[in-house]
């Protein structure tokens, strides 16, 4: 996932992350921001479920 | 017009000398400043170790932790400082291809007598052999601070000092030298990349624990007859989560101690940072990735446990699950990984105890087996980045096989040094406490003085 043709680090004069220049940042920025969503309706589903007990 | 010339070539030279100083003084003060930073990693081991330990082994295990760092810098200065500069081309002890490796460049730089120990103490022309030693100094610490904790309540302190010597200033160097060296022979032939010492600190030291653990054996009523194991809370959780809140802290000096500033003879560059295998790196992309791993951590703990002592303590896998590649991880697939290694921590953990292991605090699993893990998705993610310095094809890339070389490197210089010196510590005798003594409690046998002479005091009535 090295985002240049070359393979080497004396081409790089920027972004040197994984991915970039593709859609895999947007892609895992999405899942991301999907986890916390989600685990916030899961938090929020189980905490009312046990709170219901008393 | 020849005068004027002159004086401008002067004041040029004069420039240059106040921004050499300038960047010298940078340079040594930030590693200085690591060294501080570092050793509030101990402060956090010590108090997550006494929080997790039974009331009546709450200073022996402070005890025990003391101890550890306090023969790592020694040792460490004896042996472990050439150990790093003498092995990375592996038991031949040559000279590698960047000419900063070998026997001889190690005794010339990093022996306390002779020639050498000019390096090895205060000089004014050397600005950086110091502050260099003390942060790897502290990384040794680290290796045997995370034993520590997974030994706690049984463990002699004779016995367990000699094991985090062992570790902290042979094993977990060796494995620096070999894959944290731009002349490791890890490095050099399998491009293992490993910027922020997953495997070959924290794995390296988690298995070790493993090793010892085996000969060491459970705490006296961990498990029950039938296999079934048993919870022995610590004395004072919310001290437990602190500490761990405290390592979290200092990790940010142990990585920030990971990267190598431009600008001095000894850089990779002029002009800009680089990690230690001389590769371009920013404490930007650090503090993006350092960040998002803690809370990715946190997060997937949280989701699978609700406790708080798994939640920091997936903060902790949070990191070490991406500390490979903090340098080109894009932070939202940190953010990713670290919630996964957050996710799977509880189970690989159970997983473990039902196979008979007491590992009081974990270590095992989140220091050992997300080591690990992140060492080999780096492989996956990371596969093509080249590993070093150099043109294209000359020099290796990451690679999945590579990664996962240096995985099983790291787990055998963990795990079989810790199981063959805590086998022949217990052939002598010097491993473990006896059953009375485990039994009437660490403190009473060893440390004369009280954790809580009041016991816990109910607090004075208020002023009116």
């Amino acid at each position: 996932m090295f985002p240049y043709s070359e393979a080497s680090w004396s081409v790089v004069d920027g972004a040197m992350f994984m991915g970039w220049g593709t859609a895999l940042p947007g892609i895992t920025t999405l899942i991301a921001a999907a986890i916390c969503v989600f685990v916030l309706v899961v938090g929020q589903s189980s905490e009312a479920r046990k709170s219901s007990k008393f | 017009m020849e005068s004027q010339i002159a004086e401008l070539t002067a004041q040029i030279a004069a420039l240059q000398g106040s921004a050499g100083v300038t960047n010298t003084m940078f340079a040594e003060t930030f590693y200085y400043l690591t060294i501080p930073l570092m050793i509030i990693i101990h402060a956090g081991f010590l108090a997550y170790e006494m929080g997790a330990s039974r009331a009546k082994n709450v200073l022996s295990s402070g005890v025990k932790n003391l101890l550890a760092f306090a023969f790592m810098i020694p040792t460490f200065y004896f042996f472990g400082w050439w150990v790093y500069w003498g092995f990375p081309t592996g038991l031949t002890f040559s000279e590698g291809p960047a000419g900063i490796s070998g026997a001889a460049y190690a005794s010339a730089i990093a022996w306390g007598w002779g020639d050498s120990a000019q390096y090895m103490g205060p000089n004014i022309a050397d600005q950086a052999s110091g502050v260099f030693f003390g942060a790897f100094a502290l990384f040794a610490a680290t290796t045997a601070s995370i034993m520590s904790g997974a030994v706690i309540e049984r463990i002699q302190t004779v016995g367990f000092v000699i094991l985090a010597v062992i570790l902290g200033s042979f094993a977990w160097v060796v494995a620096a030298a070999w894959g944290w060296h731009a002349d490791g022979w890890l490095v050099t032939q399998f491009g293992v990349h490993d910027f922020g010492a997953a495997g070959l600190v924290h794995a390296v030291a988690g298995f070790f624990a493993l090793g010892v653990l085996i000969n060491l054996g459970p705490r006296i009523g961990k498990f029950n007859a039938d296999g079934t194991a048993n919870h022995i809370a610590g004395h004072n959780l919310p001290l437990t989560v602190i500490g761990l809140m405290l390592i979290i802290v200092g990790f940010w000096g142990f990585l920030m101690a990971c990267v190598i500033v431009p600008g001095e003879a000894w850089s990779w560059f002029g002009d800009k940072p680089s990690t230690i295998y001389g590769t371009p790196i920013t404490l930007s992309a650090l503090a993006f990735n350092i960040l998002m791993a803690i809370a990715g951590g946190i997060i997937g703990a949280w989701v699978m446990t609700k406790d708080p002592f798994w939640m920091m303590s997936g903060a902790l896998a949070g990191i070490i699950s991406t500390a490979s590649g903090l340098d080109i991880y894009y932070p939202a697939l940190t953010f990713i990984i670290a919630f996964s290694a957050g996710v799977i921590l509880k189970f690989c953990a159970d997983w473990l105890e039902r196979r008979g292991i007491d590992d009081a605090v974990g270590a095992v699993t989140v220091h050992g087996t997300i080591g690990l893990y992140g060492v080999v998705l780096l492989g996956i993610f990371g596969s093509g980045y080249p590993a070093l310095q150099g043109a294209a094809g000359e020099v290796p890339t990451i690679s999945l096989i590579g990664q996962i070389v240096g995985a099983i490197v790291f787990f055998l210089l963990g795990f079989v040094p810790g199981y063959i010196s805590s086998y022949i510590l217990n052939m002598l005798g010097m491993l473990r406490v006896p059953a009375g003594a485990e039994e009437a409690g660490m403190d009473t046998v060893k440390v004369p003085a009280q954790g809580y002479p009041e016991g816990i005091a109910q607090s004075a009535p208020p002023a009116e």
